[in-house]
């Protein structure tokens, strides 16, 4: 469904993340829009309000939308990120394990166990948001979110593992860290990590 | 060459947004009020985004090596060059040896200050402006400090004046054309009216990321799990604890809070002259109503300023 978004935006509803970040691929390249931005749920376009007219906008939408065809994939590039567990790395490990009511040992042991699809790149740059979490691990956010957290961090919530590439405020719990460089804006790959890629991590 | 003798609340290197990157987590920045970054540079003969300073409340103090022409626009200032007022409003043409002190902004939040040629500063991700929250772009990714050195690229250009009738002079309380959005109805009814009726005032908490809105609050039907979704500058968020924030140029490009209301894009740039204290009343506009209001606001400017579709 296309829904308006003020004067210069549409969004368009999409099922899941993988088809979002899929058929933002594919809008981005069928017409020139501003921006292309997929949610977890959704995509939205942002037109040039004064050269585009809204009807010839909602037009190119309409046929791009008609020749779309989501294929999933499950064997995007896969990366290992290495990930110091638990202690001032992870200062949130030790109260999530106690309510989920398991060791740090099982905790390390599941989350390090599979590989992950990366679903969303977004908030701040570089930061990813990877899903798949096994619903054993599953934890609501923090009450309160803290007003930094290093960059670098490790974190869970729900059904999805955070990256922090940069430092910033944030909400979930922390339960490692690691080195890896995930945003560098003079770099060649200013972003190494992609929706689509699969990631594992490897304790430290 | 210039030098930075005191660098002011919080001065960066501004210029066009970084416009493409939203899906990678770059917001499109650049200057805060892109309107008055066009002003100034529009007096120094420069293209409407060459690299100029976007100063915060209180400006800098700038002493000059080099012969070269400077403007001054946006937030209402009592600059002084070498002790003596300058036109606000017209081209001042320095000499070296010069110091321009810009001073405290009375009126509005932000002035940028343009030079000839632009200032000499690479761009990166496609922009030379500075995002200061992932530290690159602008002057080695962050605010100015005393002693550093800024380099402009041309000399000295004709002097000219802003027509009268272009001459911006910022409100402490500006009305913000809006339209609804996606989750505008899980406002509740006497929540929507106070939305689009209130008179909200600017809070201390009031930067670049975003604006806190005081004065009221909303109530909002949220579990505090709606799915992350994207966000612009200009979109009101509504948390669960009812008070509205409005994002600013440097917003995180996703948001999982209820989006009450979008800011139509010809007033977006006023949101960079917002400080704590102003008061803000959206006005609710149909979208199509705001894309013929944002042509015909082109149309007047076109004449002074040629790039106008690219700048508002």
């Amino acid at each position: 469904m296309l829904t308006r978004i003020a004067d210069d935006q549409f969004s368009i509803d999409a099922e899941s993340a993988p088809f979002a970040q899929a058929l933002a691929d594919h809008l981005r390249v069928s017409g020139a829009w501003l921006d292309v931005v997929p949610g977890i749920n959704s995509v939205v376009v942002q037109f040039d309000a004064g050269r585009t007219k809204a009807d010839d906008a909602e037009r190119l939408i309409d046929v791009a939308y008609a020749d779309f065809e989501y294929r999933p994939t499950d064997d995007g590039p896969l990366i290992e990120i290495p990930v110091r567990y638990g202690g001032e790395d992870g200062p949130d490990l030790e109260p999530l394990c106690a309510d989920l009511g398991i060791s740090k040992t099982e905790f390390i042991e599941q989350h390090t166990g599979q590989a992950y699809p990366v679903e969303m790149v977004g908030f701040t740059p570089g930061f990813a948001f990877i899903g798949g979490l096994p619903t054993s691990l599953h934890a609501p956010r923090r009450s309160a979110p803290r007003q930094q957290v290093p960059a670098g961090s490790v974190a869970v919530a729900d059904s999805r593992t955070g990256l922090y590439a940069l430092a910033s405020p944030g909400g979930w719990n922390l339960v490692g860290r690691t080195d890896m460089t995930l945003f560098d804006p003079h770099g060649e790959d200013p972003f190494p990590i992609s929706p689509g890629m699969r990631v594992r991590f490897v304790a430290r | 060459m210039i030098e930075v003798i005191k660098p002011g609340t919080l001065t960066t290197i501004q210029s066009r947004p970084r416009l493409g990157l939203r899906h990678r987590g770059v917001p499109s920045g650049g200057a805060a009020d892109p309107l008055s970054l066009a002003l100034a540079n529009r007096l120094v003969g420069n293209q409407w985004d060459a690299p100029a300073l976007e100063a915060t409340l209180i400006g800098p103090v700038l002493k000059f090596t080099k012969d070269c022409s400077v403007a001054i626009a946006g937030g209402a200032t009592a600059s002084l060059l070498n002790g003596d007022d300058v036109n606000r409003h017209a081209t001042i043409n320095v000499r070296a040896g010069d110091t321009l002190s810009v001073g405290v902004i009375r009126a509005g939040a932000r002035c940028y200050i343009a030079f000839s040629g632009g200032l000499d500063v690479p761009e990166v991700l496609g922009s030379a402006s500075t995002n200061l929250q992932a530290e690159f772009g602008g002057y080695k990714g962050r605010a100015l400090a005393a002693n550093d050195e800024l380099v402009a690229r041309g000399g000295v250009v004709e002097p000219c004046e802003t027509p009268d009738k272009f001459r911006l002079t910022p409100s402490s309380s500006i009305a913000l054309r809006t339209c609804e959005s996606p989750e505008t109805d899980l406002l509740s009814e006497t929540s929507h009216a106070s939305l689009f009726s209130g008179n909200w005032l600017v809070d201390q908490r009031a930067d670049r990321m975003g604006i806190r809105l005081g004065g009221e609050t909303l109530t909002v039907r949220s579990d505090g799990r709606m799915p992350s979704a994207a966000v612009f500058p200009g979109t009101v968020q509504c948390p669960e604890d009812g008070a509205p924030y409005l994002l600013g140029v440097d917003a995180g490009t996703v948001g999982g809070y209820p989006r009450v209301a979008q800011v139509a894009r010809l007033d977006r740039h006023l949101l960079g002259q917002l400080r704590p204290g102003d008061r803000v009343r959206f006005v609710k506009m149909a979208p199509d109503e705001a894309l013929q209001a944002l042509r015909g606001k082109q149309d007047y400017w076109r004449e002074w300023l040629p790039d106008i579709d690219a700048i508002i």
